[in-house]
């Protein structure tokens, strides 16, 4: 109990040397107005406002909307009033938000002393663009391979290392007739939905965007990707064939589902027996080789219009300082919101092993190296990829057949993509 | 001896001033940006007069939101109108006035509920795995049906949710204007032998032509604008299967691209299609009448 509380006053302390300079200056002298999606850890954040406001004299507002809804209005706004002063913005959309002026470089504004070098390195890179830090992370990771220990032990087989072992078992695990399923893949719209999990396949087949600012994409591996994953949704649970990251979670945490292979926060849902009924049935590994992992981050970052002189954007950075600091990210870790821990020296914490076990942290850090960039790494990405989106849900669920037209067309609309910057 | 007076102007001419600007303001910008190459990612704008105009007709998208949106309309409102003289001619031939007075409170009911929370309340129904409805499909064929991501039942799936709303609530309102009705000339057509079917079809739904015509133009007002019902439930999929061009117009506007130029193309070709449309069955409805 006295260490406990030594603990909480050490932590407070170094919180408060942290955050002094700006406590001193009185930094936002206006409510910070923040867009963002609905995030355990934001919510909690909401809990400890007092503390904002001490440290800085001001207190912040959220306003939620759901990940396509967050992306599409903070697009809108960002281009036209620009109110808020902070936006949540994700890997897919850093580029067009640096490359339109509607963010700023974050670091230009964000203490020293709330060490950005402490954040994962998947995370920092997807957080820049053009070598330039424009967010936080709240959130990111990699790919895992989820599996249920119980199922493929009575089945007799081990965990897939490749990818023909993963679709042999696949095809040996899926059993509608009782209602269970070999895997869940996301088959729903968009870029940061089906494209995101097909991308795995493209770069893992040799796939490339662009060679030279021209469309390398309509190319065998694509061709390959595309008919592998397709292949792989005889074995897909009913719903995720328009569904993404809420469909297949809910299909496997329900236990309906052998194996999938998703972002790592799932893990934290899937241990937790509040969200999950197999919780303490999965084992986590690295995706099938040579599945190439899709690095993902989301996080905050300060807008360029709400805060037209250096001093709001000064409070802009102590709001995002204090949000993401380390201080915050162990309030996370308490509360079992593993989703959203990006600093290593949380990650790799005593607290941490105790809270998740060795297997997960493990998995977590072997999959970094086989965790990439999977996008094209520009302004007109979510515009690219949600047309792929598009095309790819018409192949999944049956409304077109030919995968090379698929291809074809959007090659097509990449060239006016290009034209016209 | 009639005295000149400009009150009536007075009183007239300021809401009129007021319901000109809400209306023609937002025509005269759309139209202007319809004329633009105007992107949110972009800060500078140029006029391409009809380019965007011409650029629709080559989308295949767009041609298929054309077909999608005249499928829906035409569904739910025949859809609508159908259950609706049904379920009034039923319940007026078969249930007591307290009886009547009781399922009206129920039958008006769905259409209370925001089309959001209705919207997100059937697709947990039509759930494949937890689902109420695949329940039953399940216990009988021993497999669920995908309705919401089956190309051949997702936009009639979307539709059994707005007739649910609408067909209950105007079944409410055809009930009670069947109770308004002179009972003569039923009692006379039963006196005569005739059927039920032949008391309402040749008696009962002539007598109420003009107020049924009325719900049915409020009914294509309404499926015009069921743009949430159909973002929540299938967002436009499977593919673009259930994509009307409300839907995506915002999709080129908002979601996808950023195009709001390209997207207020869409919305005044959808203006202008919607107005030649109304005003053509207004006046053949008005002839036949």
């Amino acid at each position: 109990m006295l260490r406990k509380s030594y603990c909480v006053a050490l932590l407070g302390g170094a919180s408060l040397l942290v955050f002094a300079n700006i406590a001193n200056a009185q930094i936002c002298t206006s409510t910070v107005r923040v867009l963002a999606q609905p995030r355990d850890s934001l919510t909690l954040l909401e809990s400890y406002k007092d503390e904002f406001k001490k440290l800085s004299g001001a207190s912040f507002e959220f306003d939620y909307l759901n990940e396509n809804d967050r992306r599409a209005k903070s697009r809108a706004e960002a281009a036209t009033t620009g109110k808020y002063n902070v936006y949540y913005i994700d890997e897919a959309n850093v580029a067009l938000f640096a490359e339109s002026k509607w963010i700023v470089p974050l670091l230009d504004y964000y203490p020293a002393d709330a060490n950005y070098d402490d954040f994962d390195a998947g995370r920092k890179k997807v957080a820049s663009y053009n070598g330039v830090a424009y967010f936080a992370p709240i959130q990111g990771g990699g790919d895992l391979l989820y599996y249920r220990k119980d199922v493929l032990e009575k089945a007799g087989i081990t965990p897939p290392k490749t990818l023909e072992e993963y679709e042999a078992a696949l095809a040996k695990l899926n059993d509608p007739a009782k209602g269970f399923y070999g895997t869940a893949l996301r088959g729903g719209r968009g870029s940061g939905a089906n494209v995101w999990r097909w991308m795995t396949y493209f770069k893992a087949f040799g796939g490339q965007w662009f060679v030279d600012g021209k469309p390398a994409f309509n190319s065998d591996a694509a061709m390959k990707a595309t008919e592998t994953y397709l292949r792989l949704f005889k074995y897909s649970a009913p719903g995720t064939q328009t569904g993404s990251w809420t469909e297949v979670t809910e299909a496997f945490n329900s236990g309906n589902v052998a194996m999938i292979i998703e972002s790592s926060p799932l893990a934290g849902q899937t241990e937790d027996p509040k969200q999950s009924s197999v919780a303490g049935k999965v084992g986590y590994t690295v995706p099938p080789r040579p599945l190439v992992g899709g690095g993902y981050g989301h996080g905050l970052a300060i807008g360029a219009k709400a805060n037209a002189d250096d001093a709001a954007k000064k409070c802009a950075g102590a709001f995002i300082a204090w949000a993401t600091s380390k201080q915050n990210e162990e309030r996370r870790l308490e509360q079992g919101i593993f989703g959203d821990i990006n600093r290593t020296s949380v990650i790799n914490s005593d607290a941490f092993k105790k809270k998740y076990g060795a297997e997960i942290g493990n998995a977590l850090n072997e999959t970094a190296q086989y965790t990439d960039v999977n996008f094209w790494v520009n302004a007109d990405w979510p515009d690219l990829g949600d047309r792929w989106g598009i095309i790819l849900e018409e192949l999944i669920t049956g409304t077109r057949t030919d995968v090379k037209g698929g291809l074809d067309e959007l090659e097509a609309y990449a060239n006016k993509l290009i034209a016209r910057r | 001896m009639k005295r000149k007076t400009s009150l009536p102007a007075v009183f007239l001419i300021p809401p009129l001033i007021v319901l000109a600007i809400l209306a023609f303001v937002p025509t005269i910008a759309a139209v202007n940006i319809a004329l633009q190459n105007r992107e949110l990612s972009f800060p500078n704008s140029s006029y391409v007069w009809l380019a965007n105009f011409i650029d629709l007709f080559g989308d295949r998208r767009f041609i298929n939101a054309i077909w999608i949106s005249l499928i829906w309309e035409v569904v739910t409102v025949t859809a609508t109108m159908l259950v609706a003289v049904l379920l009034a001619i039923f319940l007026f031939e078969r249930a007591s006035p307290r009886m009547r007075r009781l399922i009206s409170i129920l039958f008006i009911i769905p259409v209370m509920l925001p089309r959001v929370s209705a919207a997100f309340v059937w697709k947990f129904m039509f759930n494949p795995l937890f689902g109420l409805i695949n329940y039953p499909i399940k216990l009988l064929t021993g497999a669920p049906i995908d309705f919401l991501s089956l190309p051949a039942t997702a936009l009639a799936s979307v539709a059994v949710v707005d007739v649910w709303q609408w067909g209950l609530f105007f079944s409410v309102i055809i009930l009670k204007l069947l109770e308004t009705l002179p009972p003569q000339p039923f009692e006379a057509a039963r006196l005569d032998n005739a059927k039920t079917w032949e008391v309402h079809f040749y008696i009962g739904i002539p007598m109420l032509a003009a107020p049924l015509i009325s719900l049915v133009f409020v009914k294509m007002v309404e499926s015009l604008r069921a743009f949430d019902l159909i973002y929540v439930m299938t967002r436009g999929g499977p593919g673009i299967a259930t994509e009307t061009l409300d839907m995506y117009a915002f999709s080129q506007g908002f979601v996808e691209a950023g195009k709001i130029s390209y997207a207020s193309s869409m919305a005044v070709l959808m203006m202008l299609a919607t107005i030649i449309a109304f005003t053509i069955l207004w006046k053949w409805v008005r002839k036949w009448q």
